[in-house]
């Protein structure tokens, strides 16, 4: 009984110590007793999956097809969950040019309201800020770490006398050393922001 | 015939009398020993917490998210409108790291210059394959943009992560986990414009603003809200009641809400 207690107390010590605390890290992945249905053989978002042969789970559609429906649900909350979403067109509205030159003013789309600016506002200080500055005068937070060359400075005359198209066409596609943006925010943040633009632009006069 | 029976007497020697006793309690002291243990360690808030895998490229979120002060979404663009939260393509990368721009040339980028830069020798054009750490089970359904469309910050299930240089997994994210949420979700709401700011606390809120916010919604006077609460602790109880309140947040807790 007493070498029982014994060794019992050692053995308990010796698993205590091997399996270590509660939150301790470590970065083998976590173990799973029984993970069949944890993980299941399906496709998942940003997932390669084998089921394919070019092994990508995300397909595109068909050569010479658009897909039906695919709108995101409206929400009653500020203007987000847009109907105006990542579509693609020829028109103004998705490509912010006429023919092959950039448009003047704002698609009949969208509605100019508090709540719209509101949502540009927002989706500036996400996107463009670290870059442009939240006043958009190009000394974001970026230029305060790195000597990077120069950010546009969107509040002088340059970027005010632009055609509202033009700016839409350079958030979408990008310019010189900025990136394209069209991947990660939809037409309608798009045309928002530009429209918040004109609000610091307006408000930073002359 | 008497002397048999005290032959038989003395087969089981004195030691054997305590012998059942001793196997009952040592049997019981091993098993209570294995129940500590398995109720100690066989729990996501062992198994799962703690976990910290090696990405590909060791992205700082301390310093993107924390120094720099770069919104969750600028890099996770889709966790409004989608069920999942989506990584960054390595355009979004690209577009800071790209050539001429922040540390394009640091070693610790390799990754991302096989995807992205077609002048690259090594280019493979293939995108960065990032460690998933956060996970819920398959068989259970989470919706990323039903919780921040309603209040739920990021900081709910995933900490701190703008005070992680390497992100780990901070929550226990286990069902007990999710009901402790669902069942008073006054404990987690927040306004909606704080979502992302992991560091918020609901001391900082401003009163008056956000009565005018209620009145808003709610139809009543921003005057009698406040009247009404006069006297109560101005904290997280009382903005998520009011904002429970305000939104019609229901939190489910049928089966079938999460397991469909």
């Amino acid at each position: 009984m007493r070498w029982f207690f014994l060794i019992l107390a050692i053995a308990v010590v010796a698993t205590v110590y091997a399996l270590g605390p509660r939150g301790a890290k470590f970065s083998s992945p976590p173990f799973m007793l029984f993970p069949d249905m944890d993980n299941q053989y399906k496709v998942k978002a940003q997932k390669p999956s084998d089921f394919f042969e070019n092994g990508q789970g995300a397909r595109v559609p068909v050569e010479g097809t658009e897909p039906l429906g695919f709108k995101f649900p409206v929400s009653g909350e500020g203007v987000g969950r847009t109907d105006l979403d990542f579509s693609r067109g020829s028109d103004y509205l998705n490509t912010g040019l006429f023919g092959d030159f950039y448009g003047k003013g704002f698609p009949g789309e969208l509605t100019m309201d508090a709540a719209f600016l509101e949502r540009g506002r927002e989706r500036y200080r996400i996107t463009c800020a670290p870059c442009h500055g939240d006043s958009g005068n190009g000394a974001g937070v970026v230029s305060k770490y790195w000597a990077i060359p120069p950010t546009a400075n969107l509040i002088d005359a340059r970027v005010r006398d632009m055609p509202e198209g033009q700016i839409f066409w350079t958030i979408s596609h990008g310019k010189g050393l900025m990136g394209p943006y069209n991947g990660v925010t939809s037409v309608r943040d798009r045309w928002a922001i530009t429209a918040y633009l004109r609000g610091l632009q307006a408000v930073a006069g002359n | 015939m008497r002397g048999l029976l005290h032959e038989m007497g003395n087969i089981f020697p004195r030691w054997t009398n305590l012998l059942a006793i001793k196997v009952l309690v040592c049997v019981g002291a091993l098993g209570t020993c294995v129940i500590a243990v398995a109720w100690y360690s066989w729990t996501p808030k062992y198994t799962r917490v703690g976990y910290m895998p090696q990405q590909p490229i060791p992205f700082d979120h301390s310093l993107h998210a924390g120094q720099l002060g770069m919104d969750c979404r600028y890099c996770h663009t889709h966790v409004e409108n989608s069920a999942h939260s989506n990584l960054p393509a390595a355009q979004v990368c690209w577009n800071c790291h790209g050539p001429g721009k922040v540390k394009s040339d640091s070693p610790k980028l390799e990754p991302l210059r096989q995807a992205m830069d077609e002048n690259y020798e090594n280019y493979t054009g293939k995108p960065i394959e990032w460690v998933q750490l956060h996970k819920v089970p398959d068989y259970a359904h989470f919706d990323h943009s039903a919780h921040v469309n309603r209040g739920v910050s990021c900081v709910e299930c995933h900490g701190r992560i703008d005070e992680m240089p390497v992100v780990y997994h901070a929550k226990s994210l286990s069902m007990s986990f999710c009901l402790e949420c669902h069942r008073n979700p006054e404990q987690a709401l927040r306004p909606l414009d704080q979502i992302t700011n992991l560091g918020w606390k609901p001391e900082d809120l401003e009163p008056d603003a956000f009565y005018a916010y209620l009145a808003g919604k709610t139809g009543t006077g921003a005057d009698d809200l406040k009247k009404a609460d006069e006297g109560k602790v101005w904290g997280q109880e009382l903005i998520g009641i009011h904002l429970q309140k305000a939104w019609g947040v229901h939190a489910p807790q049928d089966c079938a809400a999460c397991h469909h």
